[in-house]
């Protein structure tokens, strides 16, 4: 039930297509853009789950700034990070900017479906969360409905029943006058 | 975030209400716009008036699904309110195993349960994890449960049988979950025999309800407060329709069908209420 969609921004062509088969085969819907500037432009014409985004990328938006631009788009855009190996400083402020997590070069293909897979679970708990929410309001505006309209309908029976007894304990009618106005006040109701 | 025009909300709002039944008055401008925000992005509409036009143009309805996958609160739990779960144990399902059963001893017992709106399947599920509890052997029954929802989204969920840490937290015991679930990965799946009791499809509610046929137990719990009036005095009249005549119906514990449907009366037992024709 993999059905994330996934960005992923790198301009070695080596590692982009091995990003886009792993990630095809595990059942993610991926789709590959050789710098920032066409990642950019494809976040600005989809929505995308996650973006995997190499941080150093040449031309006008690296890493840093493809996150930046994910984050504006949606705070619900999941952004993972891919550094070299000696420069996990990068990674964690990338991570202070608002990346989920971070990847070491070479990549480690079960690291990263494992995260995936936290991903997939936040979201759907988000999902949960925000339907919980709705539904407490709809549902507790029904039970206050509920009441309200079972509270008439109570207060109108008690009023039936306190004019019946009214019309049936009447000492001044005769006895079949009072059953023929009480059976008369019934037929209207 | 696209926002949505005040001139906007009617039309839209409206559309909902055609595609799904669900009301939505004004002051769900901020439920329209976080879930229909990322339809409208994904199909680069530049406003929820174009959303709405891309959508009635599209005919193979993807974006109309979408539309009611994002729009339908799936809110459920396992054995949701206890209550109606004790009374489908206690009295509805051994009354009806009574009584189908001195009809013809030589042939299996049968059962038709119906989940009006099941959602991501908790509901339809609890009923086959309880038939399994109380009868043991199920080779004497002819049990049919059957599921629908208008949502697709949820209806793969529940065909899937798979829960995630959240939803598998409520309402069931962890001798349950162990019983009838087995782990893989960070989700839950149903156990086959379990998942084999039940179907799922997808149904929308205010359809005529041909080709269902009958039910001996319907539950059509926590939907209809997301209809009109009107729409709800129809629904549970077409529920009355493909009751059994000595069938069972439960409602949400919050809900009530005074003033909805005189075809039903209300009866409790053990704490809840459920309902029967006249
Ligand atoms: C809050 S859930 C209720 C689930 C379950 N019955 C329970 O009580 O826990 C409401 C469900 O009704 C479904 N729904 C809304 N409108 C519907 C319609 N017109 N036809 C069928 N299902 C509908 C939604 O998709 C959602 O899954």
């Amino acid at each position: 039930m993999n059905t994330m969609t996934i960005l992923v921004a790198d301009d070695d062509p080596v590692i982009r297509n091995l990003f886009e088969r792993r990630l095809k085969n595990a059942g993610y819907e991926v789709t590959v853009a050789v710098d920032g500037t066409e990642a950019a432009r494809l976040l600005d014409a989809t929505i995308f789950d996650v973006v995997i985004t190499d941080l150093v990328m040449p031309g006008q938006i690296g890493g840093i700034e493809l996150l930046k631009i994910a984050k504006e788009k949606s705070v619900d855009i999941d952004v993972i990070v891919i550094t070299a190996h000696s420069s996990v400083d990068t990674a964690v402020d990338a991570m202070k900017k608002g990346a989920v997590d971070y990847l070491e070069k070479p990549i480690n293909f079960d690291e990263l479906f494992l995260r995936l897979d936290k991903i997939a679970e936040v979201k759907a708990m988000l999902k949960n969360a925000g339907d919980l929410r709705e539904a407490m309001n709809v549902t507790e505006l029904s039970a206050s409905q509920t009441i309200q309209d079972l509270e008439i309908v109570n207060g109108n029976q008690r009023n039936l029943l306190d004019r019946l007894d009214a019309i049936l304990s009447d000492p001044r009618a005769a006895e079949h006058k009072r059953i023929e106005q009480a059976l008369r006040l019934l037929a209207t109701r | 975030m696209l926002k949505i025009l005040s001139e906007e909300i009617k039309l839209v709002t409206k559309y909902i209400y055609d595609i799904s039944g669900i009301y939505l008055d004004e002051s769900k401008k901020y439920l329209l716009e976080t879930r229909l925000n990322a339809i409208a992005d994904e199909h680069g509409c530049v406003s929820y008036q174009d959303l709405y036009k891309k959508s009635k143009a599209d005919a193979t309805k993807a974006i109309e699904r979408k539309i009611i996958d994002a729009i339908s609160t799936n809110e459920t739990l396992f054995f949701r309110d206890t209550g109606p779960f004790q009374l489908l144990q206690h009295k509805i399902f051994p009354e009806l195993i009574d009584a189908r059963a001195s009809k013809a001893s030589a042939l299996k017992t049968n059962l038709k349960v119906w989940s009006a709106a099941s959602s991501t399947g908790q509901e339809l599920y609890s009923v086959a994890i309880l038939l399994q509890e109380l009868l043991g052997d199920l080779s004497k029954y002819s049990i049919k449960l059957l599921g629908t929802d208008i949502s697709d989204a949820a209806i793969a969920q529940a065909s899937s049988g798979k829960f995630n840490k959240f939803e598998i937290e409520r309402g069931l015991s962890r001798d349950k979950l162990t019983k009838y679930f087995t782990p893989s990965g960070q989700t839950w799946k149903i156990n086959d025999l379990t998942r084999s009791m039940v179907k799922f499809q997808k149904f929308n509610l205010m359809q005529p309800f041909t080709g269902l046929g009958k039910f001996d137990v319907v539950l059509c719990r926590n939907v209809a407060i997301y209809f009109t009036l009107e729409d709800r005095k129809k629904l549970f009249n077409k529920i009355a329709d493909i009751l059994e005549p000595d069938g069972y119906l439960l409602i949400g514990s919050t809900e009530s069908l005074t003033g909805i449907c005189p075809r039903f009366i209300p009866k409790r037992h053990l704490r809840s209420i459920f309902y029967q024709l006249h």
